[in-house]
């Protein structure tokens, strides 16, 4: 039975990402600050704060004595924060830079050396269309994408002679509590620049996830969307 | 408690089993001497993050609590504790409390 770490299974596509892995025979670790409240026999819960490296590395350590390997590491966790650049509190873009940038660097690096010692893994950071179509609105939450993209592709170089692929998955906006502030004449917007004018269920988000896998089809450091980026 | 002694065999047991996966005989019968890392060396960049991670995990079973081997106390020496095979167990000896005997 395959086993996958994802981070922030409280509640969006984390939550709905852990269920699907689970119903499909995965085994299953989040990570989150707050419950999952999910139950299930093949579901361990982390309560941890992925901004803290100690915390993650702990985690890891405790999940490698339990399980014979991780095949598959979600860095879902994250939060968004919609302002124009000349309002936006400072203090809002160091948190998104930590949560964002620094929660998927420590996670990225404590499974990484994991599967290094495995020689093999699939990791997947979520990433986002605001990074490409530079968003208005949206600095500091593109910012810490932004980051979170590059660390995909150099993680990607440096671990492709271990067997393992990194990969990103950007979406639109979901129907998650993430956008729920964001004016809907802006979310329809953003809907309509991507080609995707009833915007992403997070039923068809799990499942172009789940449609990226298969690592043969993949091209490791690469970035792949859900909608069209032109 | 872990010894000098036991973290050097931990090093060059893994040494040996990187040399035999990437055919290198001189990481297979290395001693204490044998440079890790930078001119002369026989790893590469991407071999020693293999060591530092496999040598990461055999710690752990030892100790009972994950290492990590890489931080700013081992990034500012002067000489670097990846540099060869005695500088890394001194190191791994400071890093982990180990008493001089």
């Amino acid at each position: 039975m395959p086993n996958a770490i994802i981070t922030g299974t409280s509640r969006g596509l984390g939550r709905a990402l852990a269920e699907k892995l689970l119903n499909e025979g995965w085994n299953v670790w989040g990570f989150s600050r707050t419950s999952s409240k999910i139950k299930h026999e093949r579901f361990s819960e982390h309560l941890i704060d992925i901004t803290d490296e100690s915390s993650v590395q702990n985690a890891v350590s405790l999940i490698s004595q339990n399980s014979p390997g991780i095949d598959l590491l979600i860095n879902n966790a994250g939060a968004a924060s919609m302002n124009a650049f000349l309002l936006t509190p400072a203090k809002t873009a160091e948190a998104l830079m930590k949560l964002n940038y620094l929660g998927t660097f420590h996670c990225l690096q404590a499974v990484g050396k994991l599967m290094v010692r495995q020689r093999r893994g699939l990791i997947i950071n979520i990433t986002t269309v605001a990074v490409p179509l530079a968003l208005a609105g949206e600095a500091a939450y593109v910012a810490s994408k932004a980051a979170v993209d590059s660390l995909t592709k150099v993680t990607a170089e440096e671990f492709k002679s271990h067997g393992i692929t990194v990969i990103g998955l950007g979406f639109g906006p979901m129907d998650t509590d993430l956008i729920k502030a964001v004016n809907k004449e802006k979310l329809n917007q953003i809907n309509q620049r991507i080609d995707r004018p009833h915007g992403t269920t997070l039923n068809q988000a799990t499942d172009f996830i789940f449609e990226h896998l298969d690592k043969k089809s993949l091209t490791t450091g690469d970035l792949y969307y859900l909608g069209k980026i032109s | 408690m872990i010894t000098r002694a036991q973290i050097l065999t931990l090093i060059l047991n893994r040494l040996k089993m990187l040399g035999e996966e990437l055919h290198k005989p001189a990481l297979v019968q290395a001693t204490e001497q044998t440079r890790l890392f930078g001119d002369k060396a026989d790893l590469d960049s991407m071999g020693l993050v293999t060591l530092i991670a496999d040598l990461e995990y055999d710690l752990q079973q030892h100790v009972g609590r994950s290492v990590s081997l890489v931080d700013e106390k081992a990034m500012s020496r002067l000489t670097s504790p990846f540099r060869r095979v005695d500088y890394l167990a001194d190191y791994l000896v400071e890093l982990l409390n180990v008493p001089k005997s």
